[in-house]
């Protein structure tokens, strides 16, 4: 009985999520020198709730302890961080000269 | 835009070339109008993201060529709603055959627009962000990118929801998080012969299909899959008001990313692409009530506002409509743009045609008729409690061992295990039905 059960699993294990940064291998960037989106870090770290980290859909922003690190090489440019802010800490443009993200599919 | 190669002075100049700003350029360049399309990605539509269905009629008034021309991955003939709550689902189906939307990547399906532009005679310069739109005693006057600055009698602003030009110019407050949703989307290859066989469709078919439940963890939203020549277009929508508060309260400690696989990796669905690769993902911001979005005018002296920018979506839970508002308003735009011309000049008295055709079209219509579904989108308990109850009941007549429950226990079984009173379901079920 266990041997069925486990040939079963065999055939059909239960699958894992991707992790963030192995899915964004995907896509394509032309990355700016210049990062087209500014924190004020002084105001995250009054920030008790961090919306960024669970809302950016590229993972721009993580946390090292609790302070927000952002980084822009990978941002999708959305624009749901200067939407979710509640500190009022982010300067969002569009990158510029055709850089950023380039989809394909989408 | 460097100043050298391009003139300095146009008639019309249009600031983004997405779907709306592609289709103005394009009809206003075949009249005859000095354009000039202003485009901050490479020209590729390469900033373009959508869920992947476009409704085909309205596009077919600015190219007729459409059916044959457009880069259309299939046609839409089955539309499929699911409801889902934990492992289990429940999915209705309607099988059309009409040519009535189609599936594309909108990257591909917007270069096709910006090379129709370009052919008609507009000048289309890629590469260039638009800082600012100029004004000169209370009128639009031109455009500034860098250093580059471009005259022109009137400016369509077709920048898209996320609305920079217009908050800097002061006509928009603060983009929101009240009436915008974040769409999260991975497109997975999976091959042509493989999609058909897992979907059940012919090789001339295709399928809309709307998740509405469990897939974005109780946050207000839903789930689409859309299916193209051999990839599928998947992702989750999630109203960020919600998802804000929904962090707030501990509710959502996951990643919106982990959302999408959740979705991708959810067993009712998973096989329909098994093995597949991401070949790619995304975000973008859609509209959630496109009248409260809307900037107060349509029109202001020298400056138009189109598509996204001017809040004109249709999201109904249901029916998501964007690209093709978008492009018509484009030519709603660019009609009112030649009447104006045609009419003793482009005053901001003859361009208020624009607001008008826009009030008089289907598009606005249907924001008025649909309003009701902001109230049902703003109630978050709604939707994960409707979809749990609707799938109770159907476990409750299928789910057996010995006995077969009486259609009213069912209902009533399934009432019961969810907390739900009969009077407060029939009150979700009228907004429910008002709204869509």
């Amino acid at each position: 009985m266990s041997a069925t059960v486990q040939a079963t699993n065999k055939q059909s294990p239960e699958p894992k999520p991707m992790k963030l940064e192995d899915i964004l291998q995907s896509d394509v960037w032309n990355v700016d020198e210049e990062p087209h989106i500014v924190v004020d870090y002084s105001k995250c770290e009054k920030c008790p709730t961090k919306p960024c980290i669970y809302l950016c859909p590229a993972g721009c922003y993580t946390l090292a302890g609790n302070r927000v690190v952002f980084s822009y090489e990978g941002c999708v440019e959305c624009g749901t961080c200067r939407v979710i802010c509640p500190m009022d800490a982010i300067t969002w443009n569009y990158p510029k000269s055709g850089h950023g993200i380039m989809y394909r599919f989408t | 835009m460097s100043s050298t190669s391009i003139p300095s002075k146009f008639d019309v100049a249009v600031v983004g070339a997405g779907p709306a700003g592609s289709a103005t350029a394009y009809l206003l360049a075949k009249k005859g109008f000095k354009v000039l399309l202003v485009e901050r990605g490479r020209g590729l539509g390469d900033k373009q993201l959508f869920g992947g269905r476009v409704y085909a009629q309205p596009l077919r008034e600015v190219w007729p060529e459409l059916d044959k021309e457009a880069p259309i991955q299939r046609w839409v003939t089955r539309e499929r709603v699911s409801l889902v709550s934990g492992d289990k689902a429940l999915t209705l189906e309607f099988k059309g055959g009409e040519r009535k939307s189609f599936t594309a990547l909108l990257p591909q399906l917007v270069a096709w627009m910006q090379r129709k532009a370009e052919q008609a005679g507009a000048i289309f310069a890629t590469e260039a962000t638009v800082d600012e739109i100029m004004f000169k005693d209370g009128k639009a006057v031109g455009i500034r990118s860098g250093n580059d600055v471009v005259y022109a009698d009137v400016t369509v602003d077709a920048e898209g929801v996320n609305r920079l030009l217009l908050e800097r110019a002061g006509i928009v407050p603060r983009l929101s998080p009240d009436h915008i949703a974040l769409g999260v989307k991975e497109v997975l290859r999976t091959g042509s012969s493989q999609l058909e066989a897992a979907f059940g469709i012919g090789s001339d078919e295709g399928v809309a299909w709307v998740v509405v439940g469990d897939v974005t963890r109780g946050v207000p939203g839903g789930g689409f899959i859309y299916t193209n020549k051999d990839t599928v277009s998947i992702g989750v929508v999630i109203h960020l008001k919600h998802a804000i508060n929904a962090i707030e309260s501990g509710q959502l400690n996951n990643h919106v990313y982990e959302l999408v696989e959740g979705f991708r990796l959810h067993p009712y669905f998973r096989n329909l692409w098994h093995g597949a690769t991401i070949s790619e993902y995304g975000g973008h911001l859609t509209i959630e009530g496109g009248l409260s979005f809307a900037p107060k005018r349509l029109v202001y002296p020298g400056l138009l506002v189109v598509g996204d920018a001017a809040g004109l979506l249709l999201s109904t839970g249901i029916n998501y409509r964007g690209v093709d508002y978008a492009v018509y308003s484009g030519k709603l735009a660019a009609e009112a743009i030649e009447y104006a011309a045609s009419h003793g000049g482009l005053t901001y008295d003859n361009l208020l045609e624009y607001e008008r055709k826009v009030k008089d079209s289907f598009m606005y219509r249907d924001l008025v008729r649909h309003r009701a579904v902001e109230m049902l989108m703003n109630d978050p308990t709604m939707f994960s409690k409707l979809a749990e109850v609707f799938i109770g009941l159907f476990s409750q007549m299928f789910e057996q061992d010995y006995s077969v429950p009486t259609p009213y226990e069912a209902f009533t079984g399934a009432l019961t295990e969810h907390n739900m009173s009969l009077n407060k379901l029939m009150s979700y079920m009228i907004t429910a039905v008002r709204g869509l």
